[in-house]
């Protein structure tokens, strides 16, 4: 009878003592951190290893940030993120997104808005140009980290003054060509992508036209859109760029012009801190100034920036908020623009005469004129749609003799029938 | 009886791989399931047929993804019998040869078509600096759309030409070699030997390749995505990079299945043609022989 009622206190006990110990393991489990993770290209994921570093140190046990590396190239960065979202459970908190995918990803409901987590004086920070591309139907979606704009980067060593109209880079270019300063005058992005689409919309507002109107009527046949189109194709006939500048993407315009073997690059900015390095055979010979544009039109910079977004199923948007915050406070925005040269997209700091950020063989001035220029391109969840149309028409009537007014009638007539598809979304 | 039942469980499995994707396509490509409609499929009945009929861009794509397949794959396999045949032979070094000869099957896609679009490059790639020695005009081949598919068809080539290289190297390993001796005794000279023993005695290797190969390069995206991205001016598009855009790049599955779906159509005509082409030029041969 003891020995029974023994081995039944044993049993209670074993009972007790394991009931307690999961008790136990769950509050260690409460003390371990919270994980946000963050899907990034890998060359943000290695410029912000640091600033991720410090944060960890300094929440430990508290919160986590995992930086998940993607691939290099954009576009590839959107496939993995649309495949682990459409396979739902997506493993990630936050997205670094590109200004393109932006209405498409909110209107497939994978995003939350920011809106309410968003303080007014925050939004009210922002650089004019940073604010735009960041919403969707009137809600914020996305919080800007950097800003990225086209500029026109020209040789100081070869002319005093850079080009302002179209006229006059074809001009400059083929004198230089002539006297034999270059080899290539002005190299730019003419591939069939999405490079050529950003080129398209500077150079056609420079004209004084529009891609799309604001209340998205297409306007790719007008008359600023075809002499638009004639200068495209006019750079390549004149000899003022080479003919193929029709396979070059951002990489193949840069290499060109660091060998020194060009006048022009049309480039975002990360270019300015490839051309700043040792091994640059023009480092302190290279200018920055925005597109070229017709006379009393003013110059269009196309808006490329990058931004985080907090999906929908994120577990943790308040902290993956405060997350955000800390990538894009002050002091990093400093850090990054220091080290790597990403375009700041807090106003203040282009007001503050910082004298770091100035010594610093700097192009903040010219940033910030982009900046205030800067145009983001069609705002629709079917832009990668429309923008697929224009860059076939255009790489057509920059390989082919197809003539420029028939591509146009094309492409304008295509864009209409999708955005017609998406009835007004 | 028994023997229906010991194969189902594969074909329980090929349904599974390979018939379920199909249907699910096929169901997919007639509901529209885009961005547009919340990426929910609601039916659409017959709208992306219609569509994909009147896709005059579909229609430039199978026409180049044709060209593309039937280049690639005649070039390839005429090149692969000389291939197989040399490395048939006996002589010093043949297995290094042979194991080398693989190499470029063996490579990435991706990785060999960055290494093309670099020496396709203008103006710091191989090709163009070799021919700067003799001209001074360049030949912008990835800028040309008359030009820049023959470098894919180039590329493809180079990539898939040791594959079949190794599968006719096999069936040239059964033909006895005292059929030869025969042949030489009754003063068959050697080219004679080639078209009578050698290529009737390679059918089903050559059938094998050749359907294999069809299937593969009709469905070329990789190679493409890399090298060209279906420039200039669209002339490079595969049918493969078109669906993969419409589904990945602008959210429409229901439209990237109606191309699935169709180019599979497509596929398996052309692999049953294929193989009553072939299948008739056997009957042809045999009734010579006798």
């Amino acid at each position: 009878m003891i020995v029974k009622n023994m081995r039944r206190n044993i049993y209670i006990f074993i009972v007790i003592i394991s009931i307690l110990s999961t008790g136990f393991v769950r509050s260690l489990n409460l003390k371990s951190p919270e994980i946000i993770n963050i899907l990034m290209p890998a060359p943000f994921a290695e410029s912000t290893e640091n600033l991720v570093e410090t944060f960890n140190k300094e929440n430990q046990g508290k919160v986590k940030i995992k930086i998940t590396k993607g691939p290099r190239e954009t576009e590839s960065v959107s496939d993995l993120a649309i495949s682990s979202l459409l396979l739902g459970n997506s493993p990630f908190d936050i997205l670094l997104i590109d200004v393109t995918w932006l209405p498409k990803y909110a209107a497939a409901n994978w995003l939350t808005p920011l809106d309410e987590l968003i303080k007014r004086e925050d939004w009210d920070s922002l650089a004019t140009g940073a604010k735009l591309g960041n919403t969707y139907k009137e809600k914020i979606y996305r919080w800007p980290f950097t800003a990225d704009m086209g500029l026109l980067y020209w040789r100081k060593d070869l002319m005093k003054t850079p080009p302002k109209t179209p006229a006059e880079l074809i001009a400059i270019s083929k004198k230089l060509k002539e006297n034999h300063s270059v080899k290539y005058g002005y190299v730019w992005q003419g591939r069939q992508y999405e490079g050529l689409s950003c080129v398209f919309l500077e150079v056609i507002n420079g004209f004084g036209g529009n891609w799309l109107s604001e209340s998205n009527d297409v306007q790719l046949t007008s008359k600023e859109a075809l002499n638009a189109a004639k200068w495209l194709r006019e750079l390549i006939t004149s000899g003022a760029s080479p003919a193929s500048v029709t396979n070059f993407s951002e990489n193949e315009a840069l290499q060109i012009f660091q060998a020194g073997d060009a006048a022009f690059m049309r480039n975002w900015p990360y270019a300015w801190a490839e051309l700043q390095k040792e091994e640059s055979s023009i480092k302190g010979k290279v200018g920055v100034t925005t597109m070229v544009s017709e006379k009393n039109v003013q110059p269009t910079s196309t808006l490329g920036s990058w931004g985080f977004s907090i999906l929908k199923q994120s577990k943790h948007k308040e902290l993956a908020y405060e997350v955000i915050n800390y990538l894009t406070s002050k002091d990093a925005q400093k850090e990054l623009y220091l080290q790597y040269g990403y375009t700041p997209t807090m106003q203040q700091i282009y007001k503050d005469n910082d004298k770091e950020l100035i010594n610093s063989a700097n192009i903040l001035n010219e940033l910030s004129n982009a900046l205030s220029i800067a145009k983001p391109r069609p705002e629709t969840p079917l832009y990668a749609q429309i923008s697929d149309v224009l860059q076939r028409q255009l790489s057509s009537i920059l390989t082919t003799d197809k003539p420029i007014h028939e591509a146009l009638e094309i492409a304008n007539d295509k864009t209409k029938i999708i955005l017609k598809s998406a009835g007004n979304i | 009886m028994i023997y229906a039942l010991l194969i189902l469980p594969a074909l329980v499995l090929i349904f599974i791989v390979f018939g379920f994707p199909i249907i699910r396509y096929f169901w997919l490509s007639i509901h529209a399931s885009s961005v547009l409609t919340g990426l929910t499929a609601t039916p659409n009945y017959g709208a992306n047929w219609i569509r994909l009929l009147n896709d005059d861009r579909f229609w430039l794509d199978t026409i180049q993804t044709i060209r593309f397949t039937m280049c690639s794959v005649l070039i390839e396999i005429v090149l692969a019998i000389v291939f197989a045949l040399i490395l048939n032979q006996n002589f010093r070094g043949r297995g290094l040869v042979r194991s080398l000869s693989i190499l470029p099957w063996a490579l990435p896609t991706t990785i060999m078509a960055l290494g093309w679009r670099w020496i396709f490059n203008t103006p710091y790639g191989p090709i163009e600096r070799i021919v700067s020695i003799f001209s001074t005009n360049s030949i912008n081949i990835l800028s040309n759309p008359n030009i820049a598919w023959i470098a894919t068809v180039f590329a493809d080539i180079w990539k898939t030409t040791p594959f079949i290289t190794l599968i006719i190297l096999a069936g040239l390993q059964t033909i006895p070699t005292d059929l030869y001796e025969a042949f030489k005794l009754e003063s068959g000279d050697k080219l004679k030997s080639f078209f009578n023993i050698t290529l009737p005695l390679l059918q089903p290797y050559l059938i094998i390749s050749i359907i294999f190969r069809l299937a593969q390069a009709f469905g070329v995206f990789d190679l493409i995505q890399v090298l060209t991205l279906g420039g200039p001016a669209g002339s490079t598009e595969s049918i493969g990079l078109y669906a993969y855009l419409n589904a990945m790049r602008f959210l429409d599955f229901g439209y990237s299945a109606t191309i699935i779906f169709f180019s599979f159509i497509l596929l398996s005509l052309f692999c049953i043609l294929a193989w009553l082409l072939i299948n008739k030029i056997r009957d042809k041969y045999q009734r010579n022989m006798l």
